[in-house]
């Protein structure tokens, strides 16, 4: 057997992920459907309600009737018969035809999601890829040192770390650092709106998005990635390929590079991978604590104002922008692991 | 064996945990703890916990008041215990409904394998991947009149079961593997019976793992929800708390009592229930080997 790959295997690799991606999608949107389906209240009369009782909520009859019938195909419930209302569902979902946002009128709800997702994006993407890289590298050093005193005091830390959600870790670090030694700013996205985008605006923005950042690393680099790196570590360590490397008198830097990170390296991409999710829904939250204006911000407001076009856009975009990611992270897969062995 | 057998060993290895980790000691303590407050020590309030402008506000903590009060009259100590006792209801829900779902799914995918198997991990993984939170606040959003504690506990459990089913999955995987298991059906055991007397001591552990991660995602994700508002308001929940004191800037305006309050017994709460599943998963992996 060759350890090289052939294009056909790497062609077919690609084939079964791309499958595999538009089936996520394909899924996720029907479970939505289907979760709407079987709910045991009237989805949409009931945000009807609470969109016409609020305070000064004085709305014309058409549009009330229009936005009845909006609501009723983006949720699955109009039609007939459950086929019909699916594809009409299905349609909605997959033209980005939302309707318009309430909490911005008349703009569509997909639009102001869309002008939000740069921000968001550019958050999580520097905080996990910093994230991943500094906690496989901690937890490296701390399952190879394993018996030292400053790796027994990290994983001390991570323990404690670890079950703490990024909301409660933005709460704490607002307390922390922007109440009890104010070096930071307690919000917002940016201290002035920009007339042209100069190097002082970047920087401000930067600024500004440090200790939203920082909420969103700390659990990373120093709880889930962190833990999983040093156990897989140790795991390594202990194999019988890895002593044999030892025995054969190999530099104790080599083992480290060409054994166990290689090693670890593999199954944290997985766990990157199913943790996107996750760390999606914790960006929403930190951008809600510290007023970053991205996706979370939206979709706060939308919350309180009962705007569900623009809660079902964040809700199917983001789902489209975790599966996408997952998808790329698939796609880089065969340049760590060589034996591409897809299930 | 019987299941007051099966009782009894639980039991004997529990114990057996509680001395030996300290892990484990020290969380099953903690949790034990909140317990008390949660649960016993409301019945003793000399004030009603959800009443408003009960007593003086904005005091800081004092013998009287001893966790100081909020700007809308509430004595935080007696709030927060009935808080606790409220967010373990809900999350106890959860963790019932979600770690039982996760078992079923990960035993029928760990032992039947084949097309089902990747069926029914396909559908995990997409559930892992979906953003369980943005789900959820469209969820609460078109129900939020109706809420109520157990429908809440419910409700988290549409996004907590995955990452039980895969744990389970991936330990029934290993453990079908194993010599015992081997011996088993070569001495003609079927597979009912082998899930029944072989597979389920082991996995029972992994289950009470689960468990307790699950209560924790459940607190977890309650209080997220309540910072958007989407909790029940009317009632006091840890979540509640953190957002009327979010709401009223208590950060900004000095009251660090009414938001550190929250923010340090949910650590608490996160870092015992972790403990007390590290202790549980090290204690069996022991067991294992």
């Amino acid at each position: 057997m060759s350890l090289r790959t052939s294009k056909k295997d790497l062609i077919e690799y690609v084939v079964t992920r791309t499958i595999f991606y538009i089936a996520t999608i394909f899924t996720s949107v029907t479970l939505i459907y289907v979760l709407f389906k079987f709910m045991p209240v009237d989805a949409v009369e009931n945000i009807i309600f609470q969109l016409t009782s609020a305070v000064g909520g004085v709305y014309d009859p058409e549009s009330v009737m229009e936005l009845r019938r909006n609501l009723y195909e983006m949720f699955g419930l109009s039609g007939g018969n459950p086929i019909e209302s699916y594809i009409l569902f299905l349609q909605r979902v997959f033209t980005f035809n939302f309707g318009p946002a309430f909490i911005s009128f008349p703009t569509p709800a997909f639009q102001l999601v869309l002008s939000r997702l740069p921000w968001t994006i550019g958050l999580l993407l520097t905080s996990t890829i910093i994230t991943w890289t500094l906690g496989n590298l901690l937890g490296l050093i701390a399952g190879y040192f394993q018996n030292r005193k400053f790796a027994k005091v990290l994983e001390a830390v991570a323990i404690i770390i670890y079950p703490i959600p990024y909301y409660v870790m933005a709460l704490i670090l607002i307390l922390l650092f922007a109440f009890l030694i104010p070096i930071f700013p307690l919000g917002g996205g940016m201290s002035i709106i920009p007339e042209k985008i100069t190097l002082d605006v970047i920087l401000n923005i930067i600024w500004h998005s440090l200790l939203p950042a920082l909420s969103l690393m700390i659990p990373g680099a120093l709880g889930w990635s962190f833990i999983s790196a040093r156990t897989l570590a140790i795991e390594t360590l202990s194999k019988d390929y890895t002593r044999y490397a030892w025995i054969r008198g190999l530099p104790s830097r080599h083992i480290l590079r060409r054994y166990v990170l290689k090693n670890i390296l593999v199954p944290q991409t997985t766990v990157l991978a199913l943790s996107l999710g996750g760390v999606f829904s914790g960006a929403v939250l930190t951008e809600v604590i510290f007023a970053y204006p991205g996706v979370g911000m939206l979709a706060y407001r939308a919350t309180f104002s009962g705007d569900l076009n623009t809660l079902m856009a964040v809700l199917i975009l983001s789902i489209f922008a975790v599966a996408t990611s997952v998808f790329l992270l698939d796609l880089l897969y065969p340049l760590i692991d060589p034996r591409i062995k897809h299930r | 064996m019987s299941k007051l057998k099966y009782g009894r060993r639980i039991i004997s290895n529990l114990i057996d945990i509680y001395k030996t980790s300290f892990k484990f000691r020290f969380g099953f303590t903690v949790i034990f703890l909140m317990c008390i407050m949660g649960f016993i020590l409301p019945l003793f309030s000399p004030v009603n916990p959800r009443a408003w402008y009960s007593v003086p506000k904005e005091q800081p903590p004092s013998s009287r008041y001893l966790l100081g009060t909020t700007t809308m009259g509430r004595d935080v100590f007696w709030e927060l215990c009935s808080s606790i006792g409220k967010s373990l209801t809900i999350a106890v829900i959860t963790a019932m409904i979600a770690s039982h779902v996760g078992l079923l799914i990960g035993l029928l995918a760990g032992i039947r394998g084949g097309l089902l198997d990747r069926f029914l991990m396909f559908l995990t993984d997409t559930f892992i991947i979906i953003p369980g939170f943005i789900l959820l606040v469209v969820v609460v959003t078109v129900m939020k009149n109706f809420i109520t504690i157990p429908l809440m506990g419910a409700i988290i459990s549409i996004v907590s079961w995955p990452w039980p089913a895969r744990q389970v999955r991936s330990m029934v995987l290993s453990l079908r593997e194993r010599t015992f298991v081997y011996t088993a059906r070569l001495s003609g055991m079927n597979t009912s019976k082998i899930l029944i007397f072989e597979l389920m001591p082991h996995l029972l552990g992994w289950h009470l793992v689960n468990f307790a991660n699950t209560i924790l995602f459940s607190i977890g994700t309650e209080g997220s929800l309540a910072i958007f508002g989407l909790s029940l308001l009317s009632d006091n929940t840890l979540g509640v708390m953190l957002y009327w004191a979010i709401n009223y800037y208590a950060l900004y305006r000095g009251l660090w009592w009414w938001i550190s309050t929250p923010i340090a017994t949910l650590v608490l709460i996160f870092i015992s229930f972790y403990l007390v599943s590290i202790g549980l998963s090290e204690y069996l992996h022991r067991m294992v080997r």
